[in-house]
């Protein structure tokens, strides 16, 4: 410091260019904060994230979402439509730019203050110039630069983190949307066959074969199923507009989505809780979250025992005093220290509140490490639960049904059982399709959660128990 | 088909049948030994090589057990075990029986005859066997625990007594007798007169079964022993129809026909063509007073009857249960009256859930047997059975009578179809019809009612109407 102050022309060249490499040091750009989201979550992004800002790229973004919406929307490509076209991802990436912009700006230097005096006493002239800055300000930027860049982390973490969970929220709407609309298709033949049912019931007591009774009873089931159509029909309706807003989707674009007709098969096996331990422990988002923030308060925490103790201006000051009765003029040079005294505030206040977030932050790091292990066994039991639920389904209770459905029909050529009862039998059949299709369902939406929970976004996943339809009785 | 029958009736006639090999020859060494029948087809009558000489009788679907003479003792051997019988060609059932047929072989003795018989138990459980109808020492009557111990599974019990009255008998079991009757343990028993006797008359065919019945769920095979009166297979020696063989029989020859009852409910057997005279009762031959013409005689549960006629009416004659029930195969009780019910428009729907639905019933249950649909794996259809005019659409407790010019006294094959002779089959008539003039009753009823109905009854007739696209 001294020698910077000896030279006056050193110390000023000198300041300027640390100003300009330490705040270069420490900002931050949109394409920076987009860039880390690609990488972080490139097995959700697939690195196709970006935030568009001038009418060009809004417009390429446009493209790409037509050109989605143009086949029916699988869920890999429902996430690309959200990452080019949802206005509250694109709003997601602005705020998290001005999130890491301003952590970066804690570690840049205060602007130094300049003043200039001019002071006229009868012929005395005096024009005072003075440069000042916060001395402590200075010495402890590389410790604020530290603490600006894990905050600049942090925000990109949590930017990646919310970027992870909205993708799953697409994942897993686009899963109830395609499961409703299969679901509907089925309610729709539960209700053909119950009307079948019900007109046949109905001539029958037309023709006198009938009771009031016996053709009242199969009408209540038909009055029954289209009260279920009408649900399974706002069902589609509500998980298909849940699709729509976490799609961004205009009207116009709303109308051309397309899904397709049922979600996609199950995968041959299930990840083993080898590959899912082994992606745990692996760059967990929510680990280094907290690991960040807690970095991030420790080394405040120095920073603040002294901050907070005083404040240290530094003062260079030029005076030029000219005495125009005299003619002379001399030109006085020197430095200024200005010391908050503390007197009232000795800053202890401030250093236990720092203490008091290092500490929180230091155990939340470690409620995040012990329950990160626990959350994600949980979402993998969820996920291997639905998977064998789903399969159990598709390998044993759908094929039973079948079997069942078969040997009625059977039963029916021999006239060993009614048309009622063949009917009745054919809408336990679909109900079971239903229950199969409800497994699926549970089955893609663990799986989007347990991804979101591998990458460290843990998301919870509750299972819904499966009902089965209940077995019609044989009336032989 | 007749080559395979042929050959069985070779086989009956050389002695029967086939030794039993899981039977230990050294363990039998005291025993005759025990023969077994694996077809269920009609066996040629025994007739008989030792001991007091008789007129066989012909088991309908059946055979008759051979025995030896041991110190003029008529020694039989009857092996209770389970067994696999055929009901219906492409439908068996998993039954018990005895010697390797439900019902077991019928026993043939004459009057006077000492009988040693010896029960071999092969079942999971003890048995005894009741000689239904017999005179004999109360010890030998078969009601297990109270005549005697029971035949525990793997033993063998020797019954002996003489057969002291001529008639129509039966045998079955009398330890657990719900389960071992409702699996078919059964069989028939005939003693024949020793000597001439003014009741019983000499005939040329002899005929006998048993009536039983099974519960048998489609598609499986072994009878539900639960089953107290709803039975879905109402049975002759345990055939059901198509399955039983026709009674074939020359023209003139004097029929008899014994039939014996084991059934829980009581079957009004019907025959077409000729008028028969009740001879014979559980009690024996009937006094020739009581005997008057019939076409149906009641047999009721646990009875015999012994009907005799002369085949005199050339043709081929209708022989069945008339409880139009027993004359059908499984069906479900609680299958709703289609009749009369336009299924316009209503099919399709049905077929785009249930894509091989078709409509039944709609005119009647006959549609069952013109559609030639898949039926459950084994079962039999609930009513079938090609004429040579078409389906005659029958079903369980139903035969054909066979009267021909030319069926050889003592041959028993069956003639095939009826020749008509020219002018003496109904047919179509085909000149003009006039609308019938309806008849309008004269009388009133009895006395009114209290209360009116509310609406007068108005009777239309309906005509059956057929629709297409269907």
């Amino acid at each position: 410091m001294r020698r910077t102050l000896t030279s006056r022309g050193a110390k000023l060249t000198v300041s300027a260019v640390a100003l300009a490499v330490l705040s270069g040091c420490a900002s931050v750009s949109l394409e920076q904060n987009v860039d880390r989201v690609n990488e972080e979550a490139s097995s959700f992004t697939e690195k196709k994230l970006t935030l568009s800002r001038t009418e060009q790229e809004r417009k390429e973004r446009a493209e790409a979402a037509q050109a989605l919406l143009a086949k029916p929307l699988g869920q890999r490509e429902a996430v690309q439509l959200a990452l080019v076209n949802s206005a509250s991802l694109q709003a997601l990436l602005a705020q998290g730019w001005a999130e890491s912009a301003d952590a970066a700006q804690v570690g840049r230097i205060a602007n130094p203050f300049f003043s200039y005096e001019r002071m006229v006493a009868g012929d005395e002239l005096e024009i005072g110039r003075s440069l000042s800055f916060g001395l402590l300000d200075l010495l402890t930027l590389p410790a604020r630069q530290g603490i600006s860049r894990y905050r600049i982390e942090q925000s990109q973490l949590r930017l990646t983190s919310d970027v992870v969970d909205q993708v799953t929220q697409v994942r897993q709407a686009w899963v109830r949307a395609v499961a409703a609309q299969q679901t509907l298709r089925y309610a729709r033949q539960v209700y053909e066959s119950a009307e079948a049912t019900a007109e046949i019931a109905r001539r029958m007591q037309a023709a006198g074969n009938f009771s009031r009774i016996s053709r009242a009873r199969e009408q209540a089931f038909y009055a029954d199923a289209a009260t279920r159509l009408a649900t399974a029909n706002h069902q589609a309706t509500a998980t298909r507009e849940e699709l729509v807003r976490r799609l961004g989707l205009d009207e116009a674009q709303a109308k051309d989505l397309k899904l397709p007709e049922r979600l996609p098969d199950l995968p041959k096996q299930a990840m083993d809780p080898q590959t899912a331990g082994a992606h745990a422990t692996r760059n967990r988002l929510d680990i280094r979250l907290a690991l960040s923030n807690y970095e991030a308060y420790a080394r405040s925490q120095g920073l603040t025992t002294v901050t907070s103790f005083t404040d240290i201006e530094l003062t260079a000051m030029r005076n030029t005093n000219t005495d125009s009765a005299s003619g002379s003029r001399s030109d006085p040079r020197g430095y200024e220290i200005g010391i908050r005294l503390p007197i009232f505030d000795w800053g202890g206040m401030q250093r236990d509140a720092m203490s008091a977030r290092t500490l929180a932050a230091a155990n939340q790091l470690e409620a995040t490490v012990r329950s990160a292990g626990s959350s994600l066994r949980e979402s993998y039991s969820a996920y291997r639960t639905a998977y064998d639920v789903a399969r159990h389904h598709r390998d044993e209770v759908v094929p039973l049904r079948k079997v069942i459905s078969d040997e009625n029909q059977l039963r029916y050529n021999g006239m060993i059982i009614g048309v009622f009862e063949l009917l009745a039998d054919a809408r336990d059949q679909v109900s079971t399709v239903i229950a199969a299709i409800n497994t699926e369902q549970q089955f893609w939406l663990a799986d989007a959660a347990l991804q979101a929970s591998l990458i460290g976004r843990p998301t919870n996943m509750a299972l819904a128990a499966a009902a089965a339809p209940a077995a019609a009785t044989p009336g032989h | 088909m007749t080559s395979r029958r042929d050959f069985f009736k070779f086989a009956g006639i050389a002695g029967g049948a086939v030794a039993a090999a899981s039977v230990s020859r050294a363990a039998m060494a005291a025993l005759p030994e025990p023969v077994m029948q694996t077809s269920p087809d009609t066996m040629a009558p025994l007739v008989p090589n030792s001991g007091r000489p008789y007129n066989p009788v012909v088991t309908l679907n059946g055979w008759t057990l051979p025995w030896r003479m041991n110190q003029g003792v008529k020694e039989f051997h009857l092996v209770a075990e389970p067994v696999v019988r055929e009901m219906a060609p492409g439908f068996k059932a998993h039954l018990w029986g005895y010697n390797g047929q439900s019902p077991g072989p019928t026993i043939e003795v004459v009057e006077g005859d000492r009988v040693r018989i010896f029960v071999t138990n092969k079942l999971p459980e003890h048995t005894s066997v009741h000689w239904h109808g017999q005179r004999l020492p109360s010890g030998m009557d078969g009601v297990a625990g109270l005549n005697q111990p029971a035949i525990q599974p793997g033993k063998t019990f020797v019954y002996e007594f003489v057969a002291r009255r001529p008639g129509t008998f039966m045998y079955h079991p009398h330890a657990d007798e719900m389960t071992q009757m409702a699996m078919g343990m059964m069989g028939f028993w005939v003693t024949h007169p020793k000597v001439k006797n003014p009741l019983i008359d000499e005939v040329q065919r002899d005929f006998c079964f048993l009536l039983n019945a099974y519960d048998i769920d489609p598609g499986s095979y072994t009878p539900k022993i639960m089953t107290m009166l709803d039975f879905n297979l109402w049975s002759w020696n345990s055939r059901i129809f198509p399955g039983i063989d026709s009674l074939n029989v020359g023209l003139n020859d004097k029929v008899r026909i014994r039939i014996g009852n084991l059934t829980m409910t009581n079957h009004p057997i019907h025959l077409h063509g000729h008028e028969f005279l009740v001879t014979g009762t559980d009690g024996g031959p009937t006094p020739k007073s009581t005997r008057w013409y019939e076409v149906t005689t009641d047999v009721a549960v646990g009875q015999m009857r012994q009907i005799e006629f002369l085949a005199d009416e050339e043709g081929d004659w209708a022989f069945h249960c008339h409880k139009s029930h027993h004359t059908m195969n499984a069906m479900g009780h609680n299958v709703p009256t289609l009749i009369g019910v336009d299924h316009r428009g209503l099919s399709k729907k049905i077929n785009n859930l249930i894509p091989d639905y078709m409509v039944m019933g709609e005119r009647g249950m006959a549609d069952m047997t013109e559609m030639e649909m898949p039926l459950p794996d084994n079962t039999a259809p609930m009513m079938t059975g090609e004429g040579p005019f078409g389906s005659v659409e029958m079903g369980g407790m139903f035969s054909v009578l066979k009267v021909r010019r030319d069926q050889k006294p003592g041959d028993y094959k069956d003639p095939g179809w009826f020749k008509h002779p020219e002018g003496t089959v109904a047919h179509e008539y085909e000149g003009p019809l006039s609308e019938p003039a309806r008849f309008k009753a004269e009388g009133g009823q009895s006395m009114p009612r209290v209360q009116a109905p509310s609406k007068p009854t108005e009777v239309k007739v309906r005509k059956p109407q057929s629709h297409s696209g269907h």
